[in-house]
């Protein structure tokens, strides 16, 4: 950057730099306070996950969306989730479970009190089987309130590389029983809420979700330029909670129109996230949520950048895939989306390797970070092996580290220093070989 | 094909001892017998495969359950926070112990989804996923489910070379009707008569049927099930209990001994998978729709599987009501996340109806059970000392 | 028949107490076991009664327990170490609700009644980060003797945090704190809480009650006691001889066939037959 800039620009710039995180925070913030709300007047609520969460129906029976997931992992952002895990411990629940679960338990045992606010209890539940504990999660609550849990069922990857694809025989059975099940929702919501289904709110709906989600990817691809204008674990957090809080909303439309404005301006201008971006990273995981800060530190102090993760896929609900509603026929086109993004979401997870064969070259990739989390076996099982793969194959170098989304008993942060340190230790000596 | 020693005509506790000796055995003699013959395997995951297509193709249909060894190739693939099951399955094909011409997992949970990839990127032949349903209650499950079995039965046409038709997958439906109807007469036999028959050889009998075909099976259950009749076992004073958690990873087998030697098991969920149709499935009509209507429709239960017709808890009391225990041992294998989960409703529902019971955690590698058999004889002690004293029932774990 | 006997057999040590009809301790022996175990067992019974100055003879029942229980071949009956530490703690703080026992190789939480039965319990799985054996892991780690760790550790000013992993992943946590240059005291006080939140988990499954017990071996390290009861917001008993509290337990169930007092208890030997896998009168 020039030392000097015209007074014009600078204004320009304080007005746009930042603004994603900062319009991110308050939007986020908003709603909570409108969960708050929602919980005083009894309004209903529906829990839902972040792979495939129906906002898309959901949102014509205006339910307000709970997303047990964002609550949780708030409390690790927070600094409480050691209380909310003890008290979902004394309650029974296995040290060796999933923490978000745990957080949650705790979060319905004290009445929905979060510090984030109150939490509507669950009208109903929705859920994909793209995460099998979404469905011990679901029956937890099933338990505690008799709420309806619907599953739908998403038929994701039977084996490695896509043989189902839109047309085929195969992809229009599945197609064919996510739509009958979302039939079956549908009906649901009718009965729950008392109110007819509106298919041309439904169109408005798919309409809006087209837009966010176009916008969505764009600003991923954004991240391709050098320097990378966003990170994708700090910055790319943000984006997400707004992404599935608000996902097929004007509110949430508008809000990724303006990142890409900041973004885009950045690119332009050539500013990084970051002073000086000198590693190029793809962070496969979910986050360490307890120590979220440090964490991102333990890279950014080597300049190293998040500029792209898995996360930002799997945890969109699979936005990644270039996917739009044709509102013409809106249910059987919301299946295919359905069917198409989950399952994309659970690719993401499974064959990582395949995902990351794809980011590699677009994203200048200097190295991988694999981000195992003893809560979540979705996304952790395969990281090894994912790793040992990916080396077999490219020549890129990774690292791999495990500790925890929420449960800071099992963040262990000097050895983790140690390794990013070594890590990078790596990165520079080859790039001092290569010079 | 005979693919088991000669067994005929000879005694029980010889029939068991060879029963025992192939289920423990981690080189799979049966299989490995099967394919010196030429014959083709289809390895699935727990806990539930439709076989009866396998072996209508001519395939030899084996139940990956794990096993007690250590994993030295498969470990580092695998990360820390993980149930030995996945582990060392997959050790068994890195290892060439198992020898699959077609690997087909199932999501029922986080850890076993993975194993697509997983096995993907390490063995030669193909893996498949098989989607069953979790949305088990509606109504278009069982079409979804049929179409599903049709899909796995292409891929097994692809590798046998040829096509199934749907007499011998009737046959084959039959074969596997009579096997789950010796297998309910063989748990029927130890829940009425528990000194006749131990936990851990009622669980070999049964757990050989993973491993050979079933009309072997059959022959072998048909003739011990009498033998077991004839025993003259006293009947002791112990503690009815059922076992619980073994739908998935099983516990070594000598902690089940150790545990019948503490008390009377009267019912289990070990390899529920083999046992998970209740009824007969029908012969007549079409064979893939019946298969899938009796995995959904005429099925039993596990924390893998949602059923909103089904609450596990509800089972859980079913069966302890109709096996007539005293007391329930609520196991879950370390780092089985839907195991650990369930263990919770459990303890709940049981605290509710004043059903003792124990909580406890195994692993399939586990070698030293002092701890375990510790915890067990004093949950054991404490039952009776509170059956004697009135007290209230304890709960332990 | 004036006394009862309880001999607790442990894998260091095997300890034996005799007591009168009054539930006084009227003889007690503490001796390492060794290689042979059922010689431990005898011997720590022979000096015990010897101790007390009464005849063998006159010992009219002997409870075994502790893991080499089995092993206590002259002895009437065996129970559990956990029914026994239960008991003994009852029996030495009358007031207990909830015992903790922590030793080298394994930690349990127990629940209690007023007269000492376990309601509920709960123990640490192969995993060591809860128990002593970390605290020896740290030990070795640091160079610094075992006794000493408490004391040390309570003079941290800027503890580290510890996971509660496992315990050769902790090895290595400690190692990586001290190359980052933090002082042993305060990587110490990491250890003690990391094994505190540990058993503080068991402690929660079964349920804290007021007045809480801390037996074993590590109820000894200031260290432990102190952060414990910080964890707990209260005061543990713990006792210099809570050593004796398994054996004390046996003796108490031994005095109980003695007095006759209860004639349906399930530790007759007829029915105590049932439990064990081997056999009692060898």
């Amino acid at each position: 950057m020039e030392a000097t800039q015209p007074a014009s620009e600078a204004t320009v710039e304080q007005q746009i730099l930042g603004r994603g995180a900062r319009e991110g925070a308050g939007l986020l913030r908003n709603w909570y306070a409108r969960l708050d709300a929602a919980a005083r007047a009894s309004e209903p609520a529906a829990y839902v996950f972040v792979m495939g969460s129906m906002a898309e129906i959901l949102r014509v029976f205006d339910f307000h969306l709970v997303f047990p997931e964002v609550n949780s992992l708030q409390t690790a952002i927070r600094k409480v989730s050691g209380e909310y895990l003890n008290e979902a411990e004394d309650y029974g629940y296995s040290a060796d479970i999933c923490a978000y679960v745990k957080a949650d338990v705790a979060v319905q045992l004290r009445g929905g009190k979060h510090p984030n606010g109150l939490i509507p209890r669950p009208t109903l539940a929705v859920l994909t089987n793209a995460c099998n504990t979404y469905i011990k999660w679901a029956e937890i609550w099933e338990r505690l309130y008799h709420t309806p849990a619907f599953v739908i069922d998403v038929p994701g990857p039977r084996h490695s590389g896509w043989t189902n694809q839109p047309g085929s025989e195969d992809f229009e059975r599945d197609r064919c029983y996510v739509e009958a099940q979302l039939r079956e929702l549908i009906v649901l919501c009718e009965r729950v809420t008392g109110r007819r289904f509106d298919i041309d709110r439904l169109r408005e709906v798919l309409a809006e979700a087209n837009a966010t989600g176009r916008v969505w990817r764009e600003m991923v691809d954004l991240n391709r330029s050098r320097p990378a204008p966003f990170n994708a674990v700090g910055d790319g957090t943000v984006y997400l909670g707004v992404m599935n809080a608000l996902r097929a909303t004007p509110e949430g439309t508008r809000y990724f129109e303006r990142v890409v404005e900041e973004l885009r301006y950045k690119v332009e201008h050539g500013l990084g996230s970051m002073p000086k971006e000198e590693f190029r990273l793809c962070f496969v995981g979910v986050p360490c949520y307890p120590i979220f800060r440090r964490f991102n530190e333990l890279f950014t102090e080597h300049n190293g950048n998040f500029v792209t993760s898995t996360y930002m896929m799997f945890a969109s609900g699979g936005q990644n895939v270039h996917f739009e509603y044709d509102l013409t026929r809106p249910l059987e086109s919301l299946a295919e989306g359905v069917l198409l993004t989950v399952r994309t979401a659970m690719f993401g997870m499974f064959f990582t390797d395949q995902l990351l064969a794809e980011m590699i070259e677009p994203f200048q990739l200097d190295g991988v970070v694999y981000h195992a989390v003893k809560s979540c076996r979705t996304v952790s099982t395969g990281l090894a092996d994912t790793r040992r793969s990916v080396m077999a194959r490219y020549d890129i170098p990774s690292l791999h580290i495990e500790s925890d989304l929420v449960d800071k008993r099992v963040v262990a942060e000097a050895p983790m220093k140690n390794r990013t340190d070594a890590f990078f230790e790596a990165l520079a000596g080859r790039r001092l070989r290569a010079a | 094909m005979r693919l088991l020693p000669p067994w005929q005509g000879k005694p029980l506790q010889e029939i068991i001892g060879l029963a025992r000796e192939v289920v423990e055995d981690t080189d799979f003699p049966t299989v490995a017998r099967w394919r010196e013959q030429g014959g083709k395997v289809v390895g699935h995951f727990q806990v539930y495969f439709p076989e009866e297509i396998a072996a209508a193709a001519g395939m030899l249909p084996v139940k990956l359950k794990g096993a007690p060894l250590e994993a030295r190739n498969a470990g580092s693939r695998f990360g820390s926070y993980l149930c030995s099951i996945v582990k060392t399955s997959l050790e068994l094909a890195l290892s060439d112990r198992l020898k699959l011409d077609l690997f087909v997992t199932h999501p029922i949970c986080d850890a076993a989804r993975n194993q697509a990839g997983v096995w993907n990127r390490s063995v030669p032949y193909p893996v498949d996923t098989l989607y069953l349903p979790q949305n088990a209650s509606f109504p278009g499950a069982v079409g979804y489910l049929r179409g599903e079995y049709q899909r796995i039965q292409r891929r097994i046409e692809e590798i046998v070379g040829r096509r199934v038709s749907d007499d011998a997958l009737r046959s084959a439906v039959a074969v596997f009707n009579e096997n789950r109807r010796l297998l309910r007469e063989l748990y029927r036999l130890r829940r009425e008569t528990p000194w006749l028959l131990a936990t851990d050889e009622c669980y070999v009998l049964m757990a050989l049927g993973a491993v050979v075909e079933r009309r072997e099976h059959n022959e072998l259950l048909k003739a011990v099930l009498p033998l077991v009749r004839e025993r003259t076992a006293p009947r002791q004073d112990r503690l009815r209990v059922i076992f619980e958690g073994g739908f998935c990873e099983q516990p070594p087998l000598d902690l089940l001994r150790a545990l019948g030697q503490l008390c009377y098991v009267v019912d289990d969920d070990l390899l529920i998978g083999l046992r998970w149709i209740t009824e007969d499935v029908p012969t007549l009509g079409d064979p893939l729709t019946n298969l899938a209507d009796a995995y959904l429709n005429r099925s039993s239960y596990s924390p893998v599987q949602h059923d909103a017709r089904k609450p596990k808890e509800v089972m859980l009391l079913k069966r302890i009501r109709e096996s007539g225990a005293e007391a329930a041992i609520i196991g879950g294998a370390k780092m089985c996340e839907p195991a650990l989960e369930e263990q919770v409703a459990y303890a709940k529902a049981l605290e509710e109806v004043n059903v003792p019971y124990f909580v406890t955690e195994f692993e399939e590698t586990m070698v030293s059970f002092e701890n375990l058999q510790l915890q067990l004889e004093t949950f054991v002690e404490n039952v009776q000392f509170a059956d004697d004293d009135d007290a209230a029932a304890p709960a332990a774990g | 028949m004036l006394y009862a006997a309880g001999v607790d057999v442990g894998s260091t040590q095997t300890k034996a107490v005799v007591i009168d009809r009054e539930r006084r301790i009227v003889g007690r022996a503490l001796i390492s076991t060794g290689a042979n175990v059922t010689t431990a067992a005898q011997e720590a019974f022979a000096q015990s009664v010897a101790a007390a100055g009464v005849a063998a003879s006159e010992v009219g029942y002997v409870v075994g327990t502790g893991y080499g229980r089995y092993k206590v071949t002259f002895g009437d009956t065996q129970v559990t170490e956990i029914s026994c530490h239960a008991r003994g703690a009852a029996q030495m703080f009358p007031g207990t609700r909830t015992v903790l026992d922590m030793g080298g190789q394994d930690t349990k939480a127990i629940r209690v009644n007023e007269r000492g039965e376990v309601l509920d319990f709960c123990m640490n799985d192969k995993c060591a980060a809860g128990t002593g054996r970390f605290l020896q892991a740290a030990a070795f780690a640091l160079e610094i003797p075992l006794d000493e760790l408490g004391r040390l550790a309570l003079g941290a000013n800027k503890p580290v945090q510890i996971s509660t992993t496992c315990t050769v992943f902790a090895e290595s946590e400690v190692l990586s704190w001290l190359s980052r240059g933090r002082k042993a005291e305060d990587i110490l006080m990491g250890v003690h809480r990391s094994i505190a939140t540990r058993s503080m988990a068991l402690l929660r499954r079964v349920g804290i009650e007021n007045e809480v017990s801390f037996t074993g071996g590590v109820a000894r390290n200031p260290c432990m006691v102190e952060v414990l009861d910080k964890a707990l917001g209260l005061r543990m008993n713990v006792s210099e001889e809570s050593h004796f509290m398994g054996a004390m337990g046996a003796a108490l169930f031994a005095l109980d066939h003695v007095i006759g007092a209860a004639l349906s208890n399930p530790f007759l030997p007829g029915r105590a037959a049932e439990y064990p896998p081997t056999s009692q009168h060898s």
